[in-house]
């Protein structure tokens, strides 16, 4: 069964008089527990359409449904990370993750709350750090205490918008691999909707890729990614069909570039 | 070879040993031997001088006074750490000292400055502790008003704030009023005050009432409009209630412009009380000082003067701790 469809989606922004269309018919369904990877060049309308998924963003036409029930606003069946600024600075790493869990579960005791925040504190491997604030934390480090916060709040889907992003590459490397690890071995895995412009990323992580390209935003391609699970990025790089795979999706990325702008520079 | 390297490692440690004690030696001239003592030094033996007035009574004042100071600064110098808190902690002293050779000369000692309008220094300490209780009582009754008019005005005036600046159509046209009435300065509303309000007491608190919220409506409109608009989208996502929102993300993230408001209202409060207990008040600081001013009672005025000085600072003293402790989140 779908989890998430989406249907015909549009969105066209008014600015200074002037309109463009940020995505344009875009169609494509997610099904329960999938992991799915959007990606794109920069202004393919990757992020309103995540914004459109998290409810603090609405369409021009077309609508989402999930579980079949259109999406009108935020909901406690979704759980964000963002690239920035997910955690309040006022709130230690604790604070954060029980605040998210009072969200979604309103009759659990303080203690009970607490005690959930550390469980998942100490899964991302951030014991040392639950009574620190954001400030005083590694951009890494808020990234941990943010899918933290997500993880704990057991939301049926996880939207995350480049939440890698900003990240130095060593870094990236092990969140990934530790959310990975995370999502494959929890059971029923979660659905999961994951913004990047990162290929290796997107192939180490997905089941599904969604390729899309810009002005204006549509899908260009939507491609299975073919290997087994559990995954471990040190063997599934040394295969023959990793390189083969990511070469292929690579020309299909460069071949849509190409083919419409003719050789501009493209921010990837 | 290796009797070599034992002569050359000999040395090493020998020169280590020496250098510890030498070490502590100058860190304690550091802490102890200052120009700070000596003023103390010199402040002691003015006091050897003839005075010219007939105050020698109250010199012991001067120098227990000074003797205090002087305790105080040798525990300071033993206890505070960074070498940058105690230089600024023995200035103050140092102006101190200062200030009190300078009057002492002035007055008991030279008879420069007209005795009747400045009274030697050991005098106003005499008096100090004579009135201790009577000052004790005004300090009680200025800073009593202050903190009712205050704490009411900034209990109605940050919800209130908070909830205006969120509405995005109410804060707007809030904004514009706020700004026009918050302009009045509020010491005009005092006859009218009178008028409405049975006691001088009530006019005063209701003076400072609006003398503090204005500001910290304004404040806290222009912190929650100005909130990062991504911090509220990952409130938003978290799916918060409204309370929620309000008071757990919108608050603390405002919490920094609603400080400057209440340090405005803080400063404008005390400034306002001051000169409504000149006017009419029966107790009270300002009270106090023109009180024994009409009477001719200078040194009671000064006494007085540095009496409100310390309060105010004291106040501020706390206000800053509290807006630390507050936002000990931020960098």
């Amino acid at each position: 069964m779908n989890k998430i469809e989406i249907k015909n989606l549009t969105v066209d922004y008014t600015e200074k008089k002037k309109s463009f269309t940020a995505l344009k018919n875009v169609s494509f369904s997610i099904e329960e527990g999938e992991f799915v990877s959007i990606i794109g060049s920069s202004g393919c309308g990757k992020s309103t359409l995540l914004s459109i998924l998290e409810g603090i963003n609405t369409a021009t036409e077309g609508e989402i449904l999930i579980n079949g029930e259109p999406v009108t606003g935020t909901g406690p069946d979704r759980g964000v990370v963002f690239q920035h600024y997910s955690l309040f600075p006022w709130m230690t790493a604790r604070r954060n993750v029980a605040f998210g869990i009072k969200q979604v579960n309103k009759t659990a005791s303080r203690a009970e709350r607490y005690q959930l925040a550390d469980k998942f504190l100490d899964k991302v491997g951030l014991e040392q750090f639950k009574n620190k604030y954001p400030s005083q934390l590694s951009g890494g480090m808020q990234q941990r205490v943010a899918i933290a916060r997500a993880l704990a709040m057991d939301t049926d889907i996880l939207l995350m918008d480049e939440p890698f992003g900003a990240i130095d590459a060593k870094n990236r490397t092990i969140l990934q691999e530790l959310l990975l690890e995370l999502w494959e071995n929890a059971t029923p895995r979660k659905t999961v909707v994951f913004v990047t412009h990162d290929i290796d990323e997107a192939i180490l992580l997905s089941d599904k890729i969604v390729m899309m390209t810009a002005n204006p935003g549509r899908v260009y391609r939507e491609i299975k990614v073919p290997f087994e699970r559990p995954r471990n990025r040190s063997k599934l790089v040394q295969t023959g069909e990793y390189t083969k795979f990511r070469n292929e999706l690579l020309s299909l990325f460069y071949s849509d570039i190409v083919s419409r702008i003719g050789g501009e520079e493209v921010v990837l | 070879m290796n009797i070599q390297t034992k002569a050359i490692a000999a040395p090493a440690i020998y020169s280590e040993e020496i250098k510890e004690p030498s070490k502590i030696k100058t860190e304690f001239f550091r802490r102890y031997f200052r120009v700070v003592h000596m003023l103390f030094a010199v402040l002691l033996l003015i006091q050897l001088l003839p005075d010219q007035l007939a105050t020698e009574t109250y010199a012991s004042y001067s120098i227990w006074f000074a003797a205090g100071v002087e305790a105080l600064t040798l525990i300071a110098s033993a206890l505070i750490k960074k070498p940058a808190a105690l230089n600024l902690f023995v200035d103050i002293v140092a102006f101190i000292y200062g200030l009190l050779i300078a009057w002492t000369l002035a007055t008991a000692k030279f008879n420069i400055l007209k005795a009747a309008l400045f009274p030697p220094p050991g005098k106003v300490f005499w008096q100090f502790t004579g009135d201790f209780d009577k000052i004790l009582t005004n300090i009680q009754s200025s800073v009593g008003i202050i903190l009712q008019g205050y704490l009411m005005a900034i209990a109605v005036a940050i919800p209130l704030g908070l909830f205006l600046g969120w509405s995005a159509r109410l804060g707007s046209a809030a904004a514009y009023i706020s700004k026009f009435l918050g302009a009045i300065p509020p010491i005009v509303y005092i006859p009218y005050g009178i008028a409405l309000l049975p006691t001088f007491r009530s006019v005063s608190v209701f003076v400072i009432f609006l003398a503090t919220f204005w500001p910290v409506l304004g404040g806290t409109m222009s912190g929650v409009m100005n909130v990062d608009k991504k911090t509220i989208d990952s409130a938003k996502v978290l799916n918060v209630g409204k309370f929620t929102m309000l008071f757990s993300v919108i608050l603390p993230a405002s919490l920094q412009n609603i400080f400057i408001g209440c340090n405005q209202g803080l400063t404008v409060s005390f400034v306002l009380l001051t000169s409504a207990e000149m006017i009419g008040a029966q107790s009270g600081l300002g009270y106090y000082i023109k009180n024994y001013s009409d009477f001719g009672d200078y040194t009671r005025t000064i006494v007085g003067l540095i009496v409100v000085g310390i309060v105010i600072v004291a106040i501020s003293f706390l206000f800053n701790r509290i807006q630390k402790f507050l936002l000990r989140w931020k960098q």
